[in-house]
């Protein structure tokens, strides 16, 4: 048996060991895991209280933003239909491009020197700001005041996989982290018995980049997105094995820790501790997690706002799934509804997307918003790159364009109301304040609170950044 | 006594030189006598790690971003002369610039610049005075000099010294006043190394034969055995996969299947035959080079395809080639070098002395090499194989017995061919004008082919149009080729390299005038290749009811586009080049010059074009010809490519191949050629395996400027980094070959280093450099810098052998100490960098996994093959959470219990288990896995199938072998998870938990089935054993068992 002086020792040993690491290697590594998450309802192991590479943390400055919400629109959709109102280009429909707008210029499936093809809505002006939308948003109308649209963005890729993976994680290349794990390597996360980086998708398709996508490439693993689903287990194996009740759970549960607490008091080694942790949060999310994904608990007019029907999966949904776990302190949700890749039925399938998301976007922002976590949770809309100006096939399809298009983004220190940037008359090129996903990317940093020049993780003797060497902070979207 | 905390690395002009520990006199450093205080040749390494990483970003090797014009990591311009002063004045850091600028307290003064993010503290600067004032001794990065094997130190205290190991991480200990741990318990020391040796933990029975040998040698007897196990290539094997960035699929969006496990056995072979590891890294980088290369050497270089493949609709394919090279040389940099030579694919390294030219020196000489696919074959498939082409011989043997003139009568039909007019027609070649639109792309070939790349659409028609001079057109010809690009060399992009053409046909109008055009009839095609009807192939089911067939040359002018032509004679001999000749009805006459049109409708692939069902030509070249009266040629075009070469010239494999052919002819030799179709029908499939080979052509490699593949500046030849070995080259072998022999050169001063302290880092947990993947200017300064030497160098003095090192390292006392710390211990050196415990630490995923499977019984033991589909939820593989409809075709049968290290990796969508305790994805080369201690890893242990399985197999097994009593029954399930015997505390908390589920089931055996996933009628097969409820309860026992923290750790 332990003396309490040995015990006491010991204590004083690991804490400062653990100050020691800290200190020396920066946030931590994915041996770290998870460790004292659960500390604050769990204190037996009580030799053993190890720092947590999860626990919540200070940015470099006052945050505007804490949480995140992006809502991807994966397979591009066409700024030229939602956002970016473009007379020019009705008037010159059916005419080929100025040749020198071309230069240099790849597409992925069309013969660039196709003809103009003019935009299949109209647009009007809307809210007190009087920003321009197009027909097919009439919801996000309504809170046109509330949100800053950019149409100035562009990116380097125009295939599906290399963009999406640069739009999430700063590179084309494969093996970064994603902008959700660079924000749980820099907070931390808040909630107690869930991930704090959960991943949903709807559509016809999941993402072209996959897992990457909410990967945490060289961050240590903890800070991986976790995939949830709005149907059947939440999260991989949350059920019980069949013949397992609860009770039986519970005292297999204890049985666990009992002996790996025998064993840790033989050993001493600390990440036995985390085991025994990493047990409980485990058996408190087999509750809470259904709990979270029950949203029958909702009233009926918040379902009807969303267009969220209870047990038939949906973006609606997820959009309300995003909402209630932002309350209980998940830093950062991402929504892949991957609808928008029209090289085709341009015109059908935008009138699909949009009656499927119009309404449950703009819902979520407004609920947000009335329950006050607007104000520090950041809501990003937007695709991987826009849709060329010029048509693909007959007269209803366009292909990839990375060289302009729009994206919007509200709450979290976002400048309400207000539209920055410009296209060329044709929506072909960003001319006017462009923005780069780097330049976005800096933007969401600086609104959690962090430099993006010194959110850094070496790796290989380099001091990664989730902007790799470029980025600036959009200086006019911010409130 | 100076306090040692780092070796010492010094230089004489031509060679690294080890000295005892310390620096106290006058040393010679590149020549010169220079006055070393004290100062020690680790110091000096840490001088260099604050210069690197404080001061090299903006002075040092790169030119481009250098400012100041001052360069810190070379010595001739740190110490020279300038404008200012000197940057450093060895003996007077006051005087030196560096010195006053590093503690400058002037805002913009001081360096590294407050901007920089980087600054030095106090101890930092203190040891760079120090370090000036002794002269500034001056070495060059350890790493980057070959290790040479230092003095073994003697130490006070050699209790424990049991090889020269121990001496190290004594004299280690002793300086910094740590006792090692006394050896661990025998059964622990078991169990450690079976599952750091094969992955798997002992059998009860193993555990007891070997606990009753007390011979003193018993442990090394041990890991011998061990490592004469197949299971130590299936442990180690997986360390290199990681490297290799291995997966079963292509990534990106599509993530195709690929067939890529024919490498996977390559290696773990390799491993348990103990290929020497520099064979093993040429094998892998030029194997298909070498004299005499067998089909294993040329699955080896299967390593250098593990690159994913982007065949995303609307690609550039020569953009994402790019990728997968720069992917291969992150590969070669990360686990061959352990170097970060991919920081120079944009610009000069900022850190090594690596400049961007340089990274393209060594991209070149992978550079020239065609992405090719290869059959490969099971063992058993390997054996029908030759049995047929055994067969084939002798027949073909037994007739030129028989036929004893058989020369004579084959060179008098020679000359009959020779005068036929068939192959005499001038035929012009079609080369259509091509543009990048369209999913799938075509390039045109310098001898008019054309050849098919990127996205491939499953049912697609494409039309080629050219302009052609002659006047009168009447007759079409398709020749299909073999293009080392294409699956198993063409001429097809299907996954047997072969095609369905489902309509052929020409439209030909005035040249200039495309409206005129006209679809031309075509009333006769002939080929030499005409197969009988046939169903089409399930791989190209396209889920619709009609019936598709493939068939001779016709059914591509029948006007049904549900019949096609394919070259498809069976397995083995279909990957040939082909031709067909289409007749027009009617000459078509144009004095003006013509244009004309050919459709190739190609609609028998599958319904799904995001997975490998594509069923399309891949490289074809068309030509016209005036003549009506035309055939395609009967002679295959191999046999033609033999028969123009003069005959006394041709080698004994041209003439065979010219007689394979000649003996279809005579009629008289109908029953064996019948006899030789028989056994050709009897080969396998195979699989197919991504490999390199070396293109005829040199592809020339340009420096791209900030590595974007379309700013190439200067062309670079192949050549290798100053900074590293000189590679010797010697004439007439191929450049990749030579590379693959430099990169295992005894002189290449990473080489060793980095794969022993790999194997290192698997023992131990950290690597004696805790970077693994960096061992440059950057890197962490290695604990025990001399014992990374002495075992880099013994490693390659044996022969590079793997086992050896193996063998060495579980034979050291420090392997084989008690893993429970002190609490001194845990104070001073938390990680236990300095070893003075024995390594702790959770298995790796694979090993998560293979011992619920070993401790249950279930394990399937078979060793390689192709990959397996053990339980997952299907959902994962579906849109919307997967991009394309993937198969996962979960095994029902053994497969289903198949070690880890089988189980088919998607890329995109990894298998939850294995990611869930930190296996890599494939994404890219990895040589360091996180270790994180999750909730979702105890979800995964707690409740997933295969672990659900393993727990009532187990609890099955309990109740049928362990006895009779609950403390038998206990015992005997704890020693399978645990290999040793449970303490009373332990037995008692495992036997309530069995009383009570067993308690709460006993009034409900519906309940307790279901709980013990039995059927009622086999629980009443247990005889007397047990009831459904105590059934129940070992499986609940035995659930808690394999969810123990000490189950998934090595102790």
């Amino acid at each position: 048996m332990k003396s309490d002086q040995d015990r006491l020792r010991s204590r004083i040993a690991t804490a400062i060991s653990r100050r020691w690491f800290m200190e020396e290697c920066g946030v931590g590594l994915g041996t770290l895991a998870l460790r004292s998450l659960f500390s604050g309802e769990y204190a037996s192991a009580d030799t053993m209280k190890p720092v947590d590479p999860l626990t919540s943390k200070n940015p470099h400055f006052p945050a505007k933003a804490k949480n995140i919400i992006y809502l991807f629109m994966a397979g591009a959709p066409s700024h030229l239909e939602l956002f970016d109102n473009k007379p020019q280009l009705t008037k010159f429909d059916g005419q080929l491009p100025p040749a020198e707008l071309l230069k240099g210029y790849r597409a992925a499936f069309i013969n660039p020197n196709s003809k103009l093809l003019g935009p299949k809505f109209k647009f009007s002006k809307v809210g007190k700001s009087g920003q321009e939308l197009s027909e097919l948003l009439p919801h996000l109308a309504t809170i046109a005041d509330e949100i800053a649209i950019v149409k100035s963005m562009s990116t380097d890729a125009f295939n599906h996989a290399p963009a999406q993976i640069l739009m999430n994680t700063g590179s084309q290349q494969f093996g970064r982290p994603s902008l959700g794990s660079w924000a749980m390597y820099g907070l931390g996360t808040e909630s107690r018995d869930l991930p704090g980086f959960i991943v949903f998708s709807s559509g016809k398709k999941g993402p072209s980049g996959g897992n990457s996508n909410w990967g945490s490439g060289f961050l240590p693993t903890v800070y991986n997105g976790v995939q949830f689903r709005n149907a059947g287990d939440p999260v991989l194996y949350l059920s019980n094995p069949e013949g397992i009740d609860e009770t039986t759970q519970k005292q297999t549960l204890q049985a666990i820790n009992q002996l790996n607490q025998y064993h840790l008091n033989s050993v001493g080694d600390p990440e036995i501790a985390s085991r025994i942790s990493a047990f409980e949060m485990a058996f408190r999310m087999q509750t809470s997690a259904p709990e979270l994904m029950d949203i029958s608990q909702e009233p009926k007019h918040i379902l009807e706002m969303y267009g969220a029907e209870p047990g038939k999966p949906s973006f609606a949904n997820n959009c309300l799934l995003a909402r209630r776990m932002i309350e209980r302190g998940v830093r950062c949700v991402q929504l892949f509804h991957e609808a928008w890749d029209q090289h085709g039925n341009l015109v059908n399938d935008l009138k699909a997307n949009c009656k499927d998301t119009d309404q449950a976007c703009t819902a979520l922002v407004k609920d947000l918003k009335q329950r006050g976590l607007l104000d520090e949770t950041l809501v990003i809309w937007g695709g991987e790159f826009g849709r060329t100006p010029m048509v693909q096939g007959g007269s209803d399809g366009r292909d990839h364009h990375p060289n302009a298009f729009s994206m919007w983004m509200a709450g979290g220190g976002i400048k309400p109301g207000i539209t920055i940037g410009a296209s060329d008359e044709l929506g072909f090129n960003a001319v006017e304040d462009k923005v780069h996903v780097h330049d976005l990317h800096a933007t969401i940093l600086h609104l959690l609170g962090f430099d993006h020049l010194k959110l850094t993780y070496r790796f290989q003797g380099r001091d990664f950044r989730l902007t790799d060497v470029a980025g600036e902070v959009v200086q006019k979207l911010l409130a | 006594m100076e306090r040692l905390l780092f070796s010492n690395h010094c230089l004489t002009v031509t060679r690294l030189l080890f000295i005892a520990l310390v620096f106290s006199a006058n040393i010679k450093l590149h020549g010169e006598e220079t006055k070393a205080l004290s100062f020690s040749g680790d110091k000096i390494q840490q001088v260099r790690n604050i210069l690197s990483d404080k001061c090299f970003s903006c002075h040092g090797p790169d030119e481009k971003k250098r400012k100041g014009k001052l360069r810190l990591d070379s010595k001739t311009d740190a110490y020279a002369m300038r404008d200012d002063g000197f940057p450093i004045l060895p003996g007077k850091p006051q005087e030196s610039l560096i010195y006053a600028r590093m503690t400058s307290s002037e805002k913009d003064e001081v360096m590294p610049p407050p901007n920089s993010g980087k600054s030095l503290n106090p101890q930092e600067k203190e040891l760079m005075r120090d370090w000036i004032s002794a002269g500034a001794p001056w070495a060059d990065h350890w790493s980057f000099i070959a290790p040479v094997k230092p003095e073994i130190p003697t130490v006070k205290n050699p209790n424990q010294i049991r090889n020269p190991i121990d001496s190290f991480i004594q004299k280690r200990l002793e300086v910094d006043g740590l006792e090692p741990n006394e050896v661990a318990n025998r059964a622990t020391r078991v169990r450690r190394l079976y599952l750091d040796l094969t992955g798997l933990p002992p059998s009860p029975e193993e555990l007891d034969s070997i606990l009753s040998d007390n011979s003193p040698d018993s442990d090394q007897k041990l890991v011998k055995k061990l490592l004469d196990s197949p299971h130590y290539g299936e442990k180690w094997a997986q360390m290199w996969l990681d490297a290799a960035r291995y997966a079963d699929s292509d990534g990106y969006e599509k993530d195709k299947g690929r067939q890529v496990w024919a490498w996977r056995d390559w290696v773990v072979n390799a491993f348990n035959r103990d290929l020497p590891y520099d064979k093993f890294i040429v094998e892998q980088i030029a194997g298909d080079l070498l004299p005499d290369a067998t089909d294993s050497q040329r699955i080896a270089t299967g390593f250098l395809r593990n690159s994913m493949i982007n065949e995303e609709g609307g690609i550039d394919p020569e953009q994402f080639r790019m990728e997968a090279m720069f992917d291969r040389m992150d590969a070669v940099g990360k686990s061959i070098l352990g170097l970060t030579i991919q920081c120079a694919q944009c610009h000069n390294h900022k850190f090594d002395p690596l400049t961007q030219a340089e990274y393209y020196g060594i991209f070149a000489y992978l550079n020239n090499s065609h992405e090719s696919t290869t059959a490969a074959y099971t063992p058993d498939q390997e054996r029908k194989r030759a049995d047929v082409l055994r067969k084939v011989r002798e027949a073909e043997d037994l007739l030129r017995e028989q036929n004893p003139d058989w020369q004579t009568r084959m060179a008098q039909w020679e000359q009959e061919i020779n005068g036929r007019k068939a192959i005499k027609t001038d035929w012009e070649i079609l080369r259509p004008s091509l543009d990048a639109s369209g999913g799938q792309k075509h390039y045109l070939l310098e001898d008019g082919s054309i050849l098919a790349a990127g996205y491939a659409p499953t049912k697609h028609s494409t039309e080629f149009s050219a302009v052609t001079g002659m006047k009168k057109i009447s007759s079409v010809k398709l020749e299909l080729l073999n293009d080392q690009d294409l699956p198993l060399n063409g001429p097809g992009r299907s996954i047997y390299g072969l095609f369905g053409l489902s309509e052929f046909s020409v439209m030909i109008g005035p040249k200039g005038k495309p409206g005129e055009a006209k679809k031309i009839k075509i009333i006769k095609a002939t080929s030499d290749a005409n197969p009988p009807e046939k169903i089409l192939d399930p791989a190209f089911n396209d889920k619709t009811t009609v019936k598709r067939v493939t068939g001779p040359v016709e059914y591509a002018i029948d006007d049904k586009v549900e019949t096609a032509w394919t070259t498809d004679i069976g397995y083995g001999r279909s990957n040939v080049p082909r031709q067909a000749v289409f007749v027009l009805e009617k000459p078509v006459e144009l004095p003006e010059g013509a244009l004309i049109t050919i459709k190739l409708n190609q609609s028998h692939g599958g319904w799904n074009s995001d997975d490998n069902q594509n069923n399309n030509l891949g490289r074809f070249r068309l030509s016209v010809s005036s003549e009506s009266d035309v055939v395609s040629d009967p002679i295959p075009g191999r046999v033609r490519e033999a028969l123009a070469i003069d005959p006394s010239k041709r080698t004994e494999m041209q003439v065979a191949t010219i007689f394979s052919h000649w003996r279809t002819i005579p009629p008289e030799f109908k029953n064996i050629n019948n006899e030789i179709e028989r056994a050709w029908s009897e080969h396998p499939q195979g699989s197919s395996q991504l490999v390199l080979s070396q293109r005829r052509k040199m592809r020339p490699t340009y420096r791209l400027e900030r590595g974007d593949f379309l700013k190439p500046k200067e062309v670079v030849n192949t050549g290798v980094p100053a900074f590293l070995n000189h590679l010797e080259s010697s004439a007439g072998e191929a450049p990749r070959l030579q590379f693959a022999k430099w990169l295992s050169d005894r002189n290449a001063p990473t080489t060793a280093r980095s794969i022993v302290n790999r194997v290192w880092q698997s023992y131990f947990g950290t690597g004696l450099v805790a970077t693994a993947e960096d061992l440059g200017s950057q890197s962490e300064a290695p604990s025990h810098p001399e014992l990374l030497d002495w075992l880099s160098v013994d490693f390659m003095d044996h022969g590079w052998s793997l086992k050896h090192l193996h063998e060495t390292i579980t034979n050291s006392s420090a392997y084989r100490r008690s893993s429970k710390p002190t609490s001194l211990q845990l104070q001073k050196d938390p990680y236990n960098r300095l070893l003075a415990r024995g390594p702790r630490q959770r298995v790796d995923a694979e090993g998560v996994r293979d011992i619920a499977l070993a401790a249950s019984g279930l394990l399937n033991p078979t060793v390689g093959g192709p990959s397996v589909f053990p339980p997952a939820p299907e959902f994962l593989f579906k849109p919307p959470v997967s991009y394309g409809p993937k198969v996962w075709r979960e095994d029902k049968g053994p497969n289903r219990y198949r070690r880890s290290l089988y189980t088919f990796r998607f890329r995109s969508v990894p298998y939850p288990v294995l990611q869930t305790f930190d296996a890599p994805n494939g994404d890219v080369s990895c040589v360091r896995r996180a270790k994180s201690n999750t909730p979702m890893q105890a979800l995964v242990t707690l409740n997933e199938t295969t672990f659900v399985e393993s727990a009532r197999a187990l609890g099955l097994k309990t109740v049928e072998e362990g006895g009779k009593s609950d403390h038998e029954r206990a015992t005997f399930a704890f020693r399978r998870c645990l290999s040793r015997t449970p303490t009373r505390q332990e037995l008692a908390v495992l036997i309530e938990m069995k009383t009570k589920t067993s308690d709460s089931v006993a009034s409900d055996s519906a309940k307790a089935l279901k709980l013990a996933g039995i059927t009622a009628a086999k629980v009443s097969a247990l005889e007397s054993k047990a009831t459904p409820s105590e059934l129940a309860g070992w499986v609940a026992v035995s659930r808690v068992l394999l969810n123990l923290d000490e189950t998934i750790t090595k102790e």
